[in-house]
């Protein structure tokens, strides 16, 4: 019943497949920048079965969470299923890594990710714009262009929105939060090189939940890490919102009192009133704070189709409630919200991000087959952290679906971190984050 | 050693069959849960990790169980496997097998 084309098909990708994988496979384990985000690897690119499937799903968002649910939407529901990504920018850039960014250990461009296998491998449609508006009655995306698109199903992976901070729209690229990857990265790179001896550079971190747990941690760390053999005296003066390190705070507190000891400086419990651009000094509840560099985190929300589309931001108006079982929206029916832009219990980062990207889609597929989304649903969320220019830590945690509270929970005895910051991890790190980003975009 | 067999074969029974089955199965959704590290269905995109695809089911199963049972030591994958039961185990292992 194989008909002769889809054969021929098969055939073609499996030599080839062959072939590549003679060749490729190389470059894991660099901590240098010559892997490019972009540039082919090693792995086989699998065949799109046809399939008896059939629907329109429309993803909007082409991040870690969007693009990832476009890819298996396509691999799992073959050619019958029509999958759109409506994506604004042409390249991902990666907020993964870009902390090594602001060192000068990865260029932008080796972090940058393109949706062309999406595309040319799994015969996803991509759409560049901007979406308008939704339509949840009508089941229609509006873009900004005044065209629409029709959706069976939608998936919305917009990320994070940054909430003002009072001042901090007056300061213009002087100060910036780099929280998102992006020209606010090489600015505050700049920056940070400008620094002179004895230098003050402060960064602050909101309450959770927020983007990548360990993030600032991270950052904080690989400041330091630069700066003491760079700029003599230089301080990292942490002010953070939260009681307590967020995450992997054994690693954290060995990081700040032993590894980064007299150049980090921890402050815990300590909120921003606002930013003072003209003398560089923010006003907080521990008193005036100078910095030569001010790099200030601010609270985030769901991203704005999100708060725009009424009803969804339905968990402290900030983020989407979700069935976690779908990742459907528990307000309004065929809309799934995966990725950052969620109200579930796991970790606002990219690797749980593709993870609950692989439960929508499955669902999906599920749901338009007529049946139910698989009722124990798994995820993990696992990263690894630069701690200095050669060590790093790592965290994981697998999440089950626990039906009593219809939440994600951490399995008992499956969370855990890195008992100490070292080389092998750091080269792993890469080795994750290639495989990662290749089960995400190729 | 053949109750183990057959326990495997009834595994792949339940979950196994070609890489794209016509329909979801649970040891597929789990084992998507390996691809971040180990690469899509098991095929890492750099040198690193392992290769899950084509591995013997029961070589895996028994790899995870023994990290599951690590004493000693600490390693993300002795954490990680810690995370799934018995049969979702075998589940995984079946599915990777089962890839080319």
């Amino acid at each position: 019943m194989i008909d002769r084309r889809k054969f021929i098909t098969l055939l073609g990708s499996g030599t080839l497949g062959m072939l590549l994988n003679g060749c490729g496979g190389g470059g894991g384990g660099s901590s240098s920048d010559t892997s490019t985000g972009t540039g082919g690897t090693g792995a086989v690119s699998p065949t799109i079965p046809t399939s008896s499937a059939s629907g329109r799903v429309i993803v909007v968002g082409g991040g870690m969470a969007g693009a990832t649910a476009a890819k298996f939407l396509r691999l799992w529901g073959g050619s019958g299923l029509d999958v759109t990504l409506i994506e604004r920018d042409r390249q991902y850039q990666s907020n993964i890594l870009s902390n090594l960014v602001l060192t000068g250990q990865r260029s932008m461009a080796s972090l940058a990710y393109t949706h062309d296998k999406l595309s040319s491998v799994y015969g996803v449609k991509v759409v560049y714009g901007n979406v308008a508006e939704i339509d949840p009655a009508g089941k229609r995306v509006h873009l900004a262009d005044n065209s629409s698109l029709p959706y069976d199903r939608l998936i919305l992976a917009p990320g994070i929105a940054f909430d003002t901070l009072p001042g901090l729209e007056s300061a213009g690229d002087r100060i910036v939060h780099a929280w998102q990857a992006g020209p606010q990265t090489v600015t505050l790179q700049q920056q940070i090189a400008g620094m002179n001896a004895g230098g003050v550079f402060v960064m602050t971190i909101p309450k959770t939940p927020y983007r990548c747990p360990p993030g600032p941690y991270e950052r904080a760390c690989m400041v330091a890490d630069y700066l003491k053999t760079r700029k003599a005296g230089a301080k990292v003066i942490v002010l953070d919102a939260n009681a307590s390190i967020a995450a992997e705070p054994a690693t954290f507190e060995t990081a700040f009192n032993f590894t980064h000891a007299g150049v980090i400086e921890y402050h815990s419990g300590v909120t921003i009133n606002s930013i003072d651009p003209s003398t560089q000094t923010l006003d907080t509840s521990a008193g005036l704070i100078r910095g030569d560099v001010l790099n200030p985190i601010p609270p985030q929300r769901a991203g704005t189709i999100v708060s725009n589309t009424a009803g969804l931001a339905n968990v402290n108006g900030r983020w989407a409630g979700v069935d976690v079982r779908s990742y459907e929206s528990t307000a309004l029916a065929g809309i799934h919200i995966i990725g950052d832009a969620n109200g579930s219990t796991q970790p606002k980062a990219g690797h749980i991000a593709n993870a609950e990207a692989k439960v929508c889609a499955d669902a999906i597929l599920r749901i338009l087959a007529g049946g139910s989304p698989d009722p124990e649903p798994v995820t993990n969320s696992a990263c690894y952290s630069p701690i200095t220019a050669s060590t790093a830590s790592w965290l994981t945690v697998v999440f089950g679906y626990d039906s009593a509270t219809g939440t994600m929970k951490a399995v008992p005895g499956a969370a855990g971190e890195a008992s100490s910051a070292t080389r092998d991890n750091y080269d792993d790190m890469f080795v994750w984050f290639n495989n990662l980003m290749g089960d995400t975009f190729a | 050693m053949i109750k183990k067999t057959s326990a495997c074969l009834a595994a792949l029974m339940l979950f196994g069959g070609p890489a794209f089955a016509q329909s979801a199965d649970s040891g597929r959704l789990l084992a998507s849960n390996c691809f971040q590290c180990h690469g899509t269905n098991g095929r890492p995109s750099v040198s690193g990790f392992d290769r899950l695809a084509g591995a013997s089911s029961s070589e895996i199963y028994s790899e995870l169980k023994e990290m599951q049972g690590k004493t000693v030591g600490n390693d993300i994958m002795k954490v990680h496997a810690r995370g799934y039961t018995d049969t979702q185990l075998r589940a995984i292992a079946t599915y990777f097998a089962a890839q080319r």
